[in-house]
């Protein structure tokens, strides 16, 4: 491997050095160009709005039509093949509007989401388009996977799946949904909501979240958690109640590391009576609770005090949060 | 899952953990507040990126053009960039899609002014070679015109981009040997 090619450094590569004098006469010589005055602004600092509004229409999309419904313009679609997004050659290109499927079939396909980001679509996937950006900007993933990129600020990107609907909340992240429904949401960056029936699940880089038909997303759980506290969460989630997940709950409790606070904060909501007070034991164990906040508080389903027990994880501002937990009431 | 999901120019994002500010994310927040010369350091350093990207999807009198358009759209839009860090991802998207717009809107033209001046003819050779490059995977194609067009060096690229330095350099040694094959087996044009 020549060094030269990669840093201009080591054993000068002559051919590397002769293309390089040539195509370099294809450079720009341009400068910048003039910026036309009051073009820019400073930002909006919009982001707990946003979330807010992004929950209530998280919160609405439960009982929304799954039919696209709205228009908005059309998106691009570019087709690709190849077997891997790193050796890929565009085919063609086409453009799809609200209420149209994208099929890949064997290939691959990039769909510009209006100007907000990206969604690349692998082989085997069938996606809908719902809303265009008419009301937001919204797919309908039945099955396979897609990786999105969104750029935009938070809460103006929705997946809809047969589980789930997720809501990007400015990050890149993959969704997968198996042909039983089922799926599976990895978070590369940022954040992802993901919801069903009041069910909700926020989801950090670096973690997943199962969904079930039917149930809604799993809890969220870092990937690099024990295999042990991955199966078990899966019965705590997915298997039903009685002993068998008073089993598995106590496998998750004691194979949670501190940075599983993210995972044993969420079954605080989706545990009851003795068994929330054994999750409360050890998240307070790896991440003691703050001072207001108390056992029996918790034991209730305080709601502030869920609050101010996130804001102790280190995962962001709890007054972010708190719009996203504002529908989690008192249980 | 993901773990076909390789690098290309498209995986281009922020992170999730909250890095340094770095000179990139403070000359993005100064162009936001209008510093104009934040914007122009914004431009010395991206517009090759830029104009590389572009090169590889539009023709070769059209890039210099385009390269402004990009910049001017997205000193329009940095109030909806969110993460200060991912500004050399956001960017190369808006060319991509101003490269896309550009083919829907080759139909609508105008005249010429008379008092135009053409750029430099370039060498017949380099648009040979540059053809045969863009005949490459996309993310070789890429890679390869920041490198050997652009001057850019392997860990510049990665910077820029966000892809990781093992990407590029396979990105680069493979897309210089697929060169070489497209070129009859030697890179000479």
């Amino acid at each position: 491997m020549s060094d030269y090619l990669w840093d201009k450094r080591g054993e000068p590569d002559e051919e590397a050095r002769r293309l390089e004098s040539l195509l370099g006469s294809l450079r720009s010589r341009r400068g910048a160009p003039d910026i036309p005055s009051g073009l820019s602004r400073p930002p909006l600092r919009l982001w707990p709005l946003v979330a807010v509004a992004a929950i209530v229409l998280l919160a609405l999309s439960v009982t929304w039509s799954r039919l696209p419904q709205a228009s908005g313009g059309r998106w691009q679609v570019t087709w690709l093949e190849g077997t891997t997004w790193s050796d890929i050659r565009v085919v063609r290109e086409t453009s799809v509007g609200a209420g149209e499927w994208v099929e890949t079939g064997a290939s691959r396909a990039r769909l510009a989401v209006g100007d907000i980001g990206e969604v690349q679509l692998d082989p085997s996937t069938r996606v809908a388009l719902v809303d265009t950006g008419q009301r937001d900007h919204r797919l309908s993933l039945a099955r396979g996977r897609m990786h999105a990129t969104i750029w935009a600020p938070p809460g103006q990107f929705y997946v809809e799946t047969p589980a789930a609907v997720a809501v990007d909340l400015g990050c890149r992240y993959s969704l997968e949904v198996a042909a039983d429904g089922s799926g599976i949401l990895r978070v590369e960056a940022g954040w992802v909501g993901i919801e069903h029936g009041g069910r909700l699940a926020l989801v950090p880089a670096g973690a997943i979240a199962d969904t079930r038909t039917g149930t809604g997303p799993g809890t969220p759980h870092y990937e690099d958690a024990s295999s042990g506290f991955d199966r078990a969460l899966d019965v705590v989630d997915f298997g039903g109640a009685g002993a068998a997940r008073r089993e598995a709950l106590a496998v998750v409790l004691s194979e949670a590391r501190e940075r599983d606070a993210l995972s044993l904060w969420h079954l605080l909501t989706r545990t009851t009576g003795e068994d929330r007070g054994r999750v409360h034991d050890r998240l307070a164990a790896l991440v003691p609770a703050p001072a207001g906040v108390t056992r029996e508080g918790i034991l209730r389903g305080d709601r502030a005090m869920l609050e101010a027990w996130w804001a102790e994880l280190g995962l962001g501002s709890a007054e972010f949060w708190r719009s996203w937990t504002s529908p989690w009431t008192e249980r | 899952m993901g773990s076909e999901h390789a690098p290309a120019m498209d995986d281009l994002a922020g992170h999730a953990s909250t890095p340094p500010a770095t000179l990139e994310s403070q000359l993005v927040e100064a162009a936001r507040a209008g510093d104009r010369m934040a914007f122009g350091r914004l431009y010395d350093r991206f517009a090759p990126m830029i104009h590389g990207l572009l090169l590889a999807r539009v023709p070769y009198a059209e890039v210099d053009d385009l390269v402004h358009d990009v910049f001017l759209q997205a000193i329009r839009r940095l109030g909806s960039l969110r993460r200060a860090e991912s500004f050399g991802a956001w960017l190369a998207a808006i060319a991509r899609n101003r490269a896309r717009d550009h083919f829907r809107r080759r139909a609508d033209t105008v005249d010429l002014p008379d008092d135009l001046v053409a750029a430099p003819e370039p060498d017949g050779q380099a648009l040979e070679v540059l053809g045969a490059i863009k005949q490459l995977p996309e993310a070789y194609r890429d890679t390869l015109i920041l490198r050997l067009v652009e001057g850019l060096t392997g860990p510049e690229i990665a910077e820029r981009t966000g892809l990781t330095h093992g990407s590029v350099r396979v990105n680069l040694h493979r897309g210089m040997q697929m060169l070489r094959d497209a070129l009859g087996g030697s890179a000479k044009p």
